[in-house]
């Protein structure tokens, strides 16, 4: 089986249908080669079955896996960063080993082919004459088509696959596998084939896990291949374009003995128009379409077309058309909006395994306690890693198809009965467009309008563009008239202010002359006024002369009235105080009077003298008597007191010496009546007055002592 | 400078740039002098701006008298600017005061006359011809003086117009001798009391105030 990458701007994918679709039938494996298949054919089949499906996941992957420059670029490069060199070498084995030996082998196999051909009588196509043997490129998949190894080798097997045609191309690859096959069949539906397929069959079960080593033929000599891998496809660099050339001579060389010789094959029945002619137009047709359902049969018209002129007038008819099992999984999306991944389902958030549930802080924590803890974690890695390791090893131990012969290339080839498109990745191809840097605006073209109007000449003489006069008029104008405006304005001013200056020079004349007068009659006023001060002064001054004189004269007359009599009352009343005495009787009064009066009193001084002293004498005598006669006589119970009495009474009036003796002797008490009464006789002569009532008084006495 | 031979342009046209000044100074003394013939005046204004004399210019603009009516342009003002002119030197040359006369548009007929009340040979002494420019301009002897005071003062305008009392004595004797009517005697007495009135000032001026008595408008 042969897993073909779609040629051109379809990227029509084919694959071999699915299990399920697979429709069961017991072809035998084919060697790309076409060799029968032999014991060794099937493994190799199968290998290159394995290869090539291998090849073909493995593009798969490493197109995805390489990016964007892989799909674009040739085929050759998209296979150096291939995963394993295993892989690599493995396709290379399959593509490029395939390559220089396909030079050899595809002698081979299109001589076997050929020979095969040969016997059923058709014209053998000489290796010689294939172009990758003259020289040119041969690389299956050098065209900048996106070709795997499959269609790499299929070209280099079958040079006369039209390039140009890229539908046309896997068609006829398609074509020849099935033309392979069915030669095979024609051979004979033997047993290889059949074993083919039932080996095809494991290998795919293989294939579906792509062997990471590859065969370890390949593992063995990958040193080799991948220094192999650049040699060759340098080489095909050399003239990618030479393909197209070559390709479309490719297949009518082979295909027509296929065509003729399956002719019972209901596969490859095709009706076929007479012409080439007719054929190539339809194939074009169909390529530029890109129908599938058409592309075989337009392959399959095209086929007999081309191969007509080469190999004569074979003319390939089909009962039914063959064509590519429409896939039955969309391939591209129905509307651009809709982003051409895996199904999405627009789920619930909440239910999305993709969200984190739970802590976000608590992610780091580790292995929960309820897991296994690190160590085990490790372990299980670790079991992990060696179950892989195991699984690999296995593969590589699997029994693969061996290493080709030297010369040889294994090619996947696609040996089921269906094509299928393969839809599952749609192909993307990334364009880009690179816009120059930008540019400045380019300035914008001077607009030169075309000249319209009349040209005319004119000569200019002297002195006719300047007039003297004329030009300095104006000048003249400012000049005069500014100079005579300015000037009027400066008169004007200046006689402005001069006659304010002289109007205000006169005004202060006027003023100061004014002033003058008014200080003259200042003055004046002056003078006038302290004149009449001064007279009123004087006038007042008279006035209290005046006055003053009349108050003197007034005065001296009021004191002569007042004085006048004043003399005779002075003499008056000195007369009165005596002052005016007469002297004699003053002398008399002042002189003799007293003397007399003295000389009287020391008279009478005398008289009492002597009677104190007789009653001084009588007091003691009648003192001693007294005491005498009371010591005598004490109970003299009397003494005399009526001599007492008697003697002041009988005699009142004249007493004498002896009464006072009586009365003293008499009364002790008496003597001080005596006495009084001597005094009071004493004092007779001059108070009689006062005796009488002294005497009542002394005669009482007596009676009281009585 | 003279104009170069080919001129496109106004703006060739080169002004000296005394000119403008010159120009203004002319017209405003024009202005001032109002001169009768102006080319005449102009003519006497150059020349004697060229010689650097003073200038026939006056210092105040005075409107024209010179009408019909009055015979004489003669004014004040007039006046002063010959006496501006004249006055540096005591005695001026006839021939040229009569070209000054002249340069102010006066008429020269006035001008002999003038020079008929005082004949003279070749030079007449400045203040006797401003004298008798004066008694001119006033009927009287008083306005004369008072003309000659105001011509004379170095007073501003409108003030007192003050003189040395001598050459107001002088100007007065010359213009009373003149005068045949008025007798020498007076003219003495006159000038003592006024003499006696200036003695209380000390700078011995006599002023407009002292001989003149204005009208008073009550």
């Amino acid at each position: 089986r042969l897993f073909l990458q779609s040629l051109g701007p379809d990227r029509l994918r084919y694959r071999r249908p699915n299990r399920l679709n697979k429709a069961p039938t017991p072809l035998p494996t084919l060697d790309v080669w076409g060799a029968p298949p032999s014991p060794e054919d099937p493994r190799r089949a199968s290998d290159g079955r394995v290869r090539a499906q291998g090849a073909r996941e493995r593009a798969d992957t490493a197109a995805q896996r390489g990016g964007s420059p892989q799909p674009k670029v040739k085929g050759r490069r998209r296979w150096e960063p291939r995963s394993s060199p295993g892989r690599a070498l493995a396709r290379n084995r399959a593509g490029s080993r395939g390559a220089p030996s396909a030079r050899s082998q595809l002698t081979s196999p299109g001589e076997r082919r050929g020979g095969k051909r040969n016997s059923r009588g058709r014209p053998l196509r000489n290796a010689s004459t294939w172009p990758w043997k003259n020289g040119a490129h041969t690389s299956p998949a050098e065209p900048d088509f996106k070709v795997g190894t499959r269609t790499a080798s299929l070209l280099a097997q079958f040079p006369e696959v039209p390039k140009p045609d890229s539908l046309g191309r896997p068609l006829l690859n398609r074509r020849r596998p099935r033309r392979g096959r069915a030669e095979g069949r024609s051979q004979g539906p033997d047993v290889p084939r059949g074993a083919g397929l039932p080996a095809k069959t494991p290998g795919r079960k293989c294939l579906e896990a792509p062997p990471p080593g590859g065969t370890p033929g390949c593992w063995a000599t990958k040193a080799g291949s991948s220094g192999w891998l650049g040699v060759p496809w340098n080489q095909p660099s050399v003239a990618p374009t030479s393909c197209p050339g070559n390709l479309p001579s490719r297949p009518p060389s082979f295909l027509p003995p296929l065509l003729a010789s399956r002719n019972p094959c209901p596969w490859h029945h095709a009706h076929v128009s007479g012409s080439h002619d007719h054929l190539a137009p339809t194939c074009l047709k169909a390529s530029l379409h890109g129908k599938r359902s058409d592309r075989a049969a337009g392959v399959a018209s095209r086929l007999p077309d081309r191969s007509s002129p080469a190999m004569g007038t074979y003319t390939y008819t089909y009962t039914s058309r063959p064509r590519a099992l429409p896939c039955q999984r969309r391939r591209y999306r129905d509307s651009i909006t809709q982003p051409a991944e895996e199904p999405m389902h627009y789920g619930n958030i909440m239910y999305d395994r993709r969200v984190i549930r739970g802590n976000t802080y608590a992610l780091q924590m580790g292995p929960l306690p309820g897991q296994p803890d690190p160590l085990e974690i490790q372990r299980q890695q670790q079991a992990k890693r060696r179950a892989l390791a195991r699984k690999r090893a296995q593969e590589q131990l699997r029994p693969r198809t061996p290493e080709p012969v030297e010369g040889r290339k294994h090619v996947d080839v696609q040996t089921e009965i269906y094509l299928e498109e393969i839809a599952d990745r749609i192909i993307e191809v990334d364009v880009e467009c690179q816009t120059d840097a930008f540019l400045d605006r380019p300035p914008t073209p001077l607009f030169i309008p075309a000249k319209t109007g009349k040209d005319v000449a004119t000569q200019i003489l002297e002195g006719e563009l300047f007039d003297f006069d004329l030009e300095v008029k104006p000048m003249l104008e400012v000049l005069v008239g500014k100079t005579i405006e300015q000037s009027l304005l400066e008169v004007m001013e200046e006689e402005e202010l001069a006659n304010l200056w002289a109007s205000q020079h006169a005004y202060e004349e006027l003023r100061s002359a004014e002033l003058a007068e008014v200080q003259r009659l200042e003055e004046q006023e002056r003078r006038h006024r302290e004149e009449k001060e001064r007279r009123k002064q004087q006038q007042w001054e008279v006035v209290y002369k005046h006055n003053e004189t009349a108050q003197k004269v007034a005065a001296r007359v009021f004191a002569q009235r007042y004085l006048a009599d004043l003399l005779p009352s002075v003499f008056d009343s000195l007369r009165d105080g005596g002052y005016f005495y007469d002297p004699i009787e003053r002398d008399i009064e002042m002189g003799f009077l007293p003397w007399l009066m003295n000389e009287v009193e020391k008279t009478m001084e005398y008289s009492m003298v002597g009677r104190t002293v007789l009653d001084m004498l009588i007091r003691e005598v009648v003192e001693k008597r007294l005491s005498m006669y009371e010591h005598k006589e004490y109970p003299p119970p009397e003494v005399k007191p009526e001599d007492g009495l008697g003697g002041p009474g009988a005699m009142g009036a004249p007493l004498t010496d002896e009464e006072f003796l009586k009365r003293s002797m008499s009364q002790p008490q008496g003597p001080l009546s005596d006495r009084d009464s001597l005094q009071r006789t004493l004092s007779n002569g001059r108070y009689v007055g006062d005796m009488s009532p002294q005497e009542g008084s002394f005669m009482e006495e007596e009676e009281d002592e009585q | 400078m003279p104009l170069p031979d080919t001129m496109f342009c106004a703006q060739q046209i080169h002004i000296p740039p005394e000119l403008p000044d010159i120009l203004k100074q002319f017209t405003k003394a024009a202005i001032r002098t109002q001169p009768a013939d102006v080319l005449q005046w102009s003519a006497g204004y150059f020349s004697a701006l060229s010689r650097g004399d003073p200038l026939p210019v006056k210092d105040r603009i005075e409107m024209p008298v010179a009408t019909q009516k009055t015979d004489t342009g003669l004014t004040q003002g007039l006046l002063k600017v010959l006496h501006k002119q004249c006055s540096h030197k005591r005695y001026v040359e006839l021939a040229d005061l009569e070209e000054k006369w002249k340069n102010l548009c006066l008429p020269v007929e006035n001008f002999r006359a003038l020079l008929q009340l005082d004949p003279c040979k070749d030079k007449i002494e400045w203040i006797k011809f401003l004298a008798l420019g004066c008694s001119m301009l006033g009927g009287s002897l008083n306005s004369s003086m008072k003309h000659l005071c105001e011509i004379l003062t170095a007073d501003p305008e409108g003030g007192p117009a003050r003189i040395p009392f001598e050459t107001f004595s002088y100007v007065y004797r010359y213009l009373s001798k003149l005068d045949s009517d008025i007798l020498q005697g007076d003219t003495e007495t006159y000038l003592a009391t006024l003499k006696d009135t200036l003695e209380s000032r000390k700078n011995g001026m006599i002023g407009l105030a002292d001989f003149f008595i204005l009208k008073r408008k009550v």
